[in-house]
């Protein structure tokens, strides 16, 4: 059944669609606030650059998000509004590090057409109002007193009905708004109105101009001395006061976003839809203005939202491609570009449509995007785990183990890596061209396997071997001193750091060794019961060349020890359960943490928290990462540690928000990792995989990966096949000359190297509309299909498509079949051995049949009527799900002895579908434009006709997000042995970049979960007094209602980054221990 | 900066295109290092444990009166001194602007056939809209008996007239 489901976000809102600058943390610092739709970041201006501070999730969409200060504050407030007209205005305690609530309230009226253009937020420069136009021809005033505390807030009727755009003007002796509307004749005109708060009226303002440009979209207020307004059309910008009146023609273009440079307002920068940037300045003597001017500086994204930071540096914030953090240089570069970027911030909004694919076939999946639009447009393959870049690999058969070393102590990089073999060790190192090749260390025993090597203090190497340990001059490479094993025993484990020596012989004797300038000591020696199978001495304490703890792992009681240094005391012992020896231990630190790690033979790790000062073992956990023995080893990666573990599915473990994570790599089997810091291979690893030394660097230690093919145009389907190994693409190019005309282009792109190796261009107005990979009944080739709309000028509708088959032949998409439509194809699903085309109002089922010449054709077969626009269509068995225009879901089934389809029930809800897909047999999931989830279901057992008719809704969530495609799929490995892995999932892709997962639970756990759910509700408060479940609540139009039968997974998971007090607070309420939960709540966060 | 800007064209020659208002950006002496990082550190995710609710008085509420009934009830407190910009104001959201701007003008004509369709005001104001309907005959008549002088023609003194009757009305509904 899936019934009850589970919503979390794998990959967060990316579309920045508001940012501003002030002093929100303290009143020295200066922030940078970015919204990004249901988020709020947090960065810190430093010398240095951004530094990121804080991601807040806000309990809304957000609708304005503004900084303003108060009478009488040392610090900015911000105010933000969400689009279900919520408000708050939120101050940062600096203290505390927490964000206060000053005032929130609802801004709702019972009454009133929302507005046409969006909502319109804005706070008079003077503080003494926050005015907001929610609704058509209301403006609502929130006053403030004198103290800064707001009054009740109350409506003025605005005449304007068709406001574009309304500002607070500075410089007035009363609040001053200048409104920007458009008349009944389409003609467009500014007004001012003074807001007299006595009164709660308007009264007519100082000015008004009439009769501007047709295309004015924007007023920008200029602050003092000059005052007055800004008005920016699509042809001309006019400057606008009560006492001046100037304009200049600009080339057409669409103004998207501004940002003020000066705080005298004389410079301002302007973003148009086709991603330039201009300067604006604005010519003043003294107080008077004497004209406009208008630069272009350069290209960036496609802008959303420009904020000026400080010292030329800009951010640019994007909805259609990456955000950016720009330069602008004063002489222009050789383009004759004033613009430098110095960062990109990834988007992948928005994500108009994508595919679940497995190209390193590891059964892992990976989501392929059609990202951004217009010349941002990309293809962005998003992959759960870490990548490793290969840069050389040797052929090399039975490695052992491999160590990196450097030619002396205080050498940043690492010279030589040693290799170690069955029955001989052999030593690499880079030579002057900065290739890898064989040396030799002459004190280091090469005819026999090398156990551990490390580098030592006082320019010493150390090398422990079955007999011995040698301790070797790194600079003269000769032998300095041996410690011979006792004889009648043998080394079988040993570890070193760059002070100590730890190994282990036969019979489980311990023998500890300190390394002095060319001494080797006996310090210490000890006895146990049994053979030891792993040891670990990693310093993690303060001296980072001497531990005072040693890890032993123990055979027979299948135990991890914790010994004192040099004593070799025994501090803990911890009985790890089970049959399965300890294979690999590991002491390490993250972000101040200090941990053991234990991995054992079956591929299970074990980690446990250290107390540094006793020794004792807390906090114990346990995840599988494979099914092979692990060998764990510390890299370090941008100056942070972290642990790599190989085995049969390597993993990188890592931690984020004092947290372990564990990470997928893009290898098959590693048997052992060294990190390989060499000056010519900078923080690369070598990996030691099936007969192969490869050195590779590592992706950013993230938990998803992305990475980003530019494409210069925007991709709007996109589909794999998986036998020609290529991805085929429909998209539209921009030509940025003639008219503003557009080409499609259908794209047939390698699936590896995501090149495009062939294309095929559509006609004129021709749109292609869906894509599919599939193959026919009685036809063992693989086809694309692709369905395709005549988009004219004068027709509302299509009233013509096309249906065209490919063939991917050398490369090459060859043309085999076309179909002429009556309207636009939709969707294309494959059907039965045949294809099924949603064209316009109607579905249509297509055969393939073979001529008599030995071409094939389309043949019409049977069709169903009865929708607006059949928009999106899913198939299982002979069942058709489509999701309509704007009459919700219905039901069909194609009938093969009739050969006909027929409507079998159908969802009365009128619902705008923006998605649909199948969750089983009778459960359908949708997506509609008022960002809802839903699911109905199919009512087989009912007693009459009108019953069987009606898909029953289910379950209903508020998303906060449009979603514009379902897929099934994962994005993370399935591990067969745990619970998680038999969950079913369903991949969405939103307009705002968000990647989310719905998971479909069982029944005791959903009931499990929503207890949880309903109890950290009242330990995570919404930022700024937003309540969680009315955010949560199906809302339309028409209707609001509770949330039912999904879960808020992004809650649900943050239990785990709860203070200790909270998580018992919930444990306590649940009844259930916090580790319990904690283990139920870790097991969930591995769905994505 | 206010100055710089000012600054910003005296030196048209020396530099083309933008260049020359590209000089003297704003700095606060931030990002001002040459390579701009973009590792530093990363970013918390906000968990909210502390009460959010804002304080008692800070839950903004919206006035539901309606509109227009709170116009009238604001114009009638302040119905006494009965300025003619509040009763702009009052009218305001009722009309068109370009009617408001023959209202100020307030000839007796238009007036006369606003009357009938205006709502119920405030009775002085209702009052006075009455006095300027009625001819000088039945205006005389009223002062007559209102034992005041009768002398004066509609057409001179009109204002004179209807002035003397507000006068009495107002010390009348002050007496009451």
């Amino acid at each position: 059944m899936s019934t009850w489901n589970y919503v979390v976000t794998a990959h967060k809102p990316t579309n920045v669609t508001h940012s501003c600058v002030g002093n929100f943390t303290s009143p020295q610092e200066l922030n940078l606030i970015v919204a990004k739709c249901t988020r709020i970041e947090i960065h810190l201006l430093t010398a240095q650059g951004l530094q990121p501070m804080l991601d807040v999730p806000i309990y809304g969409r957000i609708a304005t998000l503004e900084l303003f200060r108060p009478h009488g504050e040392a610090q900015d407030f911000l105010f933000i509004a969400t689009e279900r007209y919520k408000f708050c205005v939120l101050q940062w305690d600096s203290e505390t590090s927490e964000l206060i609530t000053r005032a929130m309230g609802d801004v709702s009226d019972r009454i009133g057409r929302p507005t046409d253009n969006g909502q319109i937020g804005i706070i008079d420069p003077d503080c003494r109002l926050i005015g907001l136009h929610l609704y058509d021809g209301l403006f609502k005033v929130i006053p403030f007193d004198n103290k800064g505390q707001l009054k009740e807030a109350f409506n003025i009727r605005l005449e304007e009905l068709q406001v574009l755009d309304i500002k607070f003007l500075y410089g007035c002796s009363k609040p001053t708004i200048v409104v920007l509307y458009q008349d009944n004749k389409d003609a467009r005109h500014v007004k001012t109105y003074e807001v007299a708060l006595k009164e709660k009226d308007f009264v007519e303002g100082p000015w008004a101009q009439n009769n501007l440009d047709n295309g004015a979209d924007l007023l920008i207020p200029v602050p003092p001395p000059l005052c007055g307004v800004l008005i920016v059309g699509e042809e001309t910008i006019v400057y606008c006061s009560a006492n001046a009146f100037k304009a200049i023609p600009i080339r057409p273009s669409i103004t998207k976003a501004y940002g003020r440079v000066d705080a005298d307002g004389s410079r301002y920068l302007l973003g148009d839809h086709a991603g330039l940037l201009h300067l604006l300045v604005i010519t003043h003597e003294k107080e008077k203005v004497t004209g406009l001017k208008i630069e272009l500086l350069g290209e960036t994204s496609i802008a959303s939202t420009i904020s000026y930071l400080d010292n030329a540096v800009v951010f640019i914030g994007s909805s259609y491609g990456d955000s950016q953090l720009i330069k602008l240089n004063q002489q222009p570069d050789a383009k004759g570009s004033y613009v430098e970027v110095l960062e990109r911030f990834v988007n992948l909004g928005p994500i108009v449509d994508f595919c679940v694919v497995d190209l390193e076939r590891q059964g892992q999946g990976q989501v392929v995007t059609c990202s951004g639009a217009y010349k941002d447009g990309s293809l962005r393959v998003v992959r759960n785990g870490i990548g490793i870049n290969e840069q050389a690999s040797v052929e090399l058969q039975g490695i052992k183990g491999m160590w990196s070393l450097r030619s002396s102590t205080d050498d940043p990089f690492d010279t030589f890596l040693v290799v170690s073999f069955i029955s001989e060790t052999r030593i690499l190192a880079m030579n002057l061209e900065d290739e890898l090749e064989e040396t030799e260390i002459e004190g280091f025993n090469s005819q026999v396997q090398t156990l551990f090597c490390h580098d030592a203090v006082y320019n010493q190497l150390v090398q422990v071997t079955s007999s011995s340990v040698r301790l070797v001059s790194s600079t003269s490479r000769e032998l300095r001193n041996e410690w011979h094993a006792p004889s009648g025993y043998s080394v079988n484990v040993a570890t070193a750091n760059a002070t100590q020596v730890l190994l282990a012989t036969g019979g489980g004797h311990l023998v500890y060794l300190e390394i002095g300038d060319g001494t080797l000591t006996e310090v210490k020696h000890a006895q146990l019961e049994y053979e030891i199978s792993c040891l670990d001495i990693n310093p993690i304490g303060e001296n980072s060349n001497y531990s005072h703890l040693a890890a032993v792992g123990m055979w027979t009681d299948i135990s991890v020890r914790i010994f004192s240094l040099p004593e070799l005391n025994l501090i803990t012992k911890e009985q790890l359960g089970g049959e399965i020896i300890p294979r690999s231990v590991l002491l390490c630190s993250f972000e101040g943490t200090s941990y053991l790690l234990c991995a054992l033979g079956d591929g299970h790790l074990l980690n446990f928290q250290v107390n540094m000062s006793n020794g004792e073992l807390t906090d114990r956990k346990k995840v599988s990462l494979g099914t092979q023995p692990i060998t764990l080893r510390t890299f370090s990666s941008k100056n942070t540690t972290h642990v790599f573990a190989s085995s049969d599915r390597p993993t990188v473990i890592y931690s984020s928000n004092k947290k372990l994570l564990y990470s997928n790599v893009n290898l098959k089997e590693v048997g052992h990792m060294c990190p390989f810091n060499s000056a010519a291979f900078p923080d690369s690893l070598a990996i030691a995989k099936e007969g192969e030394l490869t050195i590779g660097t590592i992706d950013d230690i993230q938990k998803l990966h992305i990475r980003t093919i530019p494409l210069g145009e925007h991709a709007r389907r996109i589909c794999h096949q998986e036998q020609s190994r290529t991805f085929a693409i429909c998209c539209l190019k921009n030509q940025s000359s003639a008219d503003e005309s557009e080409m499609h282009f259908i794209r047939l792109l390698d699936d590896q190297t995501l090149e495009c190796i062939s294309t095929y261009p559509l006609d004129t107005f021709e749109y292609g509309c869906s894509i599919l990979s599939c193959s026919f009944s009685d036809d063992t080739n693989v086809y694309y299909c692709v369905g395709t709309a005549y988009v004219l000028p004068e027709e509302n509708e299509p009233t013509k498509g096309r249906i065209l088959v490919f063939i991917v032949e050398d490369g090459k998409l060859q043309l085999i079949a076309e179909k002429e439509t009556k309207g636009a194809v939709y969707s294309l699903n494959a059907f039965n051995g045949k294809l099924l085309a949603a064209i316009n109002q109607k579905i249509q089922l297509y055969k393939w049949m073979l001529r008599e010449d030995g071409s094939r054709e389309i043949q019409t077969e049977c069709g169903h009527h009865g929708h607006i626009l059949a928009l999106y269509v899913k198939t299982r068995g002979d069942f058709i799900v489509v999701g309509d225009l704007m009459k919700s879901i219905s039901l069909l089934i194609y009938k093969h002895e009739e050969g006909a389809i027929e409507e079998r029930a159908r969802d009365y809800n009128a619902n705008w579908m923006s998605a649909v897909e199948i969750l089983d047999d009778d459960t359908y999931l949708g997506a509609e434009n008022n960002f809802n989830l839903f699911t109905v279901r199919k009512n087989s057992e009912g007693a009459t006709d009108e019953e069987r008719g009606r898909l029953e809704v289910i379950g209903e969530y508020h998303l906060g997000e449009f979603v514009n495609r379902f897929r099934h799929g994962s994005l993370v490995m399935r591990l067969p042995d745990s619970e998680v892995g038999q969950i079913q999932t369903v991949i969405f892709g939103t307009v705002n970049g968000a990647i989310g997962v719905i998971a479909s639970l069982p029944h005791d756990q959903y009931v499990f979960l929503e207890k949880l759910q309903s109890n950290l509700r009242k330990v995570i408060k919404g930022v700024g007094g937003l309540s969680h479940e009315q955010w949560r609540s199906f809302n339309n139009e028409k209707r609001t209602a509770e949330a039912k039968n999904f879960l808020d997974g992004d809650l649900i998971e943050s239990f785990l980054d709860l203070s200790r007090g909270k998580m018992e607070e919930v444990s306590k309420g649940m009844g259930v221990s916090v580790e319990e939960l904690s283990k139920r709540v870790e097991e969930l966060t591995r769905l994505h | 900066m206010e100055g710089s800007s000012s600054q910003l064209f005296d030196d048209d020659q020396k530099s083309s295109g933008a260049s020359k208002f590209l000089f003297n950006l704003p700095s606060r002496g931030h990002l001002s290092s040459t390579v701009i990082s973009s590792n530093l550190g990363g970013m918390r995710v906000y968990i909210c444990e502390h009460n959010t609710s804002p304080p008692e008085s800070q839950h903004i509420k919206t006035n539901q009166q309606n509109i227009l009934i709170r116009s009238l009830m604001l114009n009638d407190k302040n119905g006494d001194s009965s300025s003619k910009d509040v009763k702009a104001a009052a009218e305001g959201p009722r009309k068109r602007a370009a009617e408001r701007v023959m209202d100020s003008r307030a000839s007796a004509k238009k007036a006369n056939t606003q009357g009938s369709s205006q709502p119920e005001g405030s009775s002085s104001r209702a009052a006075e809209k009455d006095y300027h309907s009625l001819t000088v005959e039945r205006l005389r008549a009223l002062l007559k008996e209102r034992g005041l002088s009768p002398k004066g023609k509609k057409a001179c003194s009109l204002d004179e007239l209807i002035a003397r009757l507000k006068c009495v009305n107002g010390s009348s509904q002050k007496s009451e």
